[in-house]
């Protein structure tokens, strides 16, 4: 049993950090999705840990002061797919370099970090789009925003949007979890996936 | 014990070696960490979250959440944060049954070496302590002194995450080398002829391997001393030293987080309370799992007939096996922190 914790214990994580997210899928005029927005609301733990430091106490900070970090942010997010993971007709989509990237402190105190991600090559939305946001390493634990998790932008007519499974540990997995008391302990599926959302844009 | 001057005498270097990272002006120190949102030392692994581990995961995480409200209500109240304190404690106890190298460290060096329950105890809530007041160094020393960023912060305690994953990699192969050497003793020595001096004579030829690192002198056979009493308490305690820096050294993300999120509301020393009671509880679950360990292999060597052949093989190959798992253990998470690996592919 020792062993098994040695050997478990490399790869574990938990989450430290909490995003509240919302995103935003972009079409361009031939109707085709070219990019997906972000916007991550982090808890205010975290938020005050990446703003610790910066600017004067008790001001809140501006964009400008917050463009370094919003740049290292992004840069390392590169080597985590940006923790946005989207496929059409079952195909797996790359996307570019981000754009248009900030952070910003809100009167809450709570740190926003939004960025574009183009799509390397614009898709139709007519054979099942769909995107996930999560950690796969789960230290940061993703969960989307509760009223309008996800918006359309430029949209051809008669688009829809479907969000999947938002519910952190659901009853479900509550009940998967005892009955797996034995037989745990083995790798298997994540939390970081298990519990990301699937959103799914349908257009005719 | 002389516990108390080892932690001190970490304690001085550990401050020097902080003030250095967080002046030092190269951003450059920070490069082993690359999870876009780190805090503090490189936490992000992929979780495989089922069965036991998913529970104590999903009560860890929502302890953890109820925190930074109890920090505001701490600040609200002004009185002493006894609701911040229990939740840190509760907390700590399910941070600590989660998997985490910190208690395989514990566990295998117990496996390795302890059959005294006591010292293990010991050990456990050194760890722990370690732990608690590393993370208020790095916070205090980086945020307060220095008002150090984020990233500062974050650099500083990927540098003692290193320390401590080294630290790790020292005392596998200081194990691996004494208990390889045992077992070999045992497996060549008659039975009749097996007595701790045999192995005292494999400790004493091994001798320039072990002052290498100042760890032990010829001392190093008393590990294998009958009567834990008897035992050199000098040898045994820098070892026993050495597993509590390198399993406590490495400061916990959620306490670092925590802390800052005190310092930020003003009330600092409410975070440090919540972090003590974190590591109070740490160890505790970290004390139950030293004394699994114990038990486990006392009862594995008792198996066999006592003071057989087959008991001390039995024993000495536990013992190598820990050992090894300790070196392995330790060669992993310093090969994966130098290359900035986070197990995610």
């Amino acid at each position: 049993m020792l062993f098994v914790g040695i050997s478990a214990g490399a790869a574990a994580a938990h989450p430290h950090v909490w995003v509240t997210a919302r995103a935003q899928v972009v079409f361009n005029t031939q109707g085709q999705i070219e990019a997906i927005r972000n916007a991550w609301v982090f808890d205010e733990m975290y938020s005050a840990f990446a703003t610790q430091g910066i600017g004067k106490d008790g001001q809140l900070l501006s964009k400008d002061e917050l463009a370094p970090l919003a740049k290292t942010n992004v840069e390392s997010l590169e080597e985590f797919d940006y923790f946005t993971y989207a496929k059409a007709a079952s195909q797996k989509i790359e996307f570019g370099a981000p754009a248009d990237y900030s952070l910003e402190q809100r009167q809450d105190k709570l740190v926003v970090l939004r960025f574009t991600l183009p799509l390397k090559t614009p898709t139709s939305a007519t054979r099942a789009f769909s995107f996930q946001v999560y950690d796969p390493t789960y230290f940061v634990a993703f969960e989307m925003e509760k009223d309008n998790p996800v918006s359309l932008a430029g949209a051809p007519k008669g688009c829809s949007i479907n969000v999947l499974g938002s519910n952190p540990l659901a009853a479900s997995d509550t009940k998967k979890l005892s009955e797996s008391f034995f037989s745990g302990l083995s790798p298997g599926t994540d939390f970081g996936v298990k519990l990301a959302s699937r959103i799914i844009v349908a257009c005719p | 014990m002389s516990v108390r001057p080892t932690i001190a005498g970490f304690a001085l270097p550990l401050a020097l070696l902080l003030s250095l990272v967080v002046l030092w002006p190269s951003q450059s120190l920070g490069q082993g960490v690359h999870h876009p949102f780190a805090v503090g030392a490189n936490e992000g692994a992929v979780a495989s979250a089922q069965g036991v581990m998913g529970w104590i995961l999903a009560k860890e995480s929502g302890f953890y959440r109820l925190l930074s409200g109890a920090i505001r209500t701490a600040k609200l109240n002004g009185g002493a944060p006894w609701g911040l304190i229990a939740l840190s404690l509760g907390y700590g106890i399910f941070h600590a049954a989660g998997p985490g190298h910190g208690k395989a460290v514990i566990a295998s060096y117990m496996l390795a070496n302890e059959r005294a329950l006591r010292r293990g105890l010991v050990i456990a809530f050194g760890a722990a302590l370690l732990q608690g007041f590393t993370a208020v160094a790095i916070v205090g020393i980086s945020a307060i002194v220095f008002q150090a960023a984020a990233a500062r912060m974050t650099a500083a305690a990927n540098v003692v995450e290193i320390v401590s994953y080294a630290g790790i990699t020292v005392l596998g192969a200081v194990l691996v080398t004494v208990k390889g050497a045992a077992l070999l003793a045992a497996r060549r020595v008659a039975p009749s002829a097996v007595d701790y001096a045999g192995a005292g004579v494999a400790g004493n030829f091994r001798a320039d391997d072990c002052t290498e690192d100042h760890l032990h002198g010829p001392g190093c056979s008393h590990f294998h001393a009958p009567d834990p009493l008897t035992l050199g308490a000098g040898f045994s305690w820098k070892s026993a030293a050495l597993t509590m820096l390198a399993a406590g050294a490495r400061p916990c993300s959620g306490a670092i987080l925590v802390l800052v999120f005190a310092l930020a509301q003003g009330i600092f020393s409410a975070g440090i309370f919540a972090v003590l009671a974190m590591s109070l509880g740490t160890a505790i679950t970290t004390a139950a799992l030293a004394s699994t360990a114990v038990f486990a292999k006392n009862t594995a060597v008792k198996y066999a007939t006592p003071g057989s052949r087959r008991s001390l093989m039995a024993g000495r190959l536990f013992e190598f096996a820990a050992a090894s798992a300790v070196l392995g253990l330790g060669i992993t998470l310093l090969l994966a922190v130098l290359a900035g690996g986070t197990g995610a592919s």
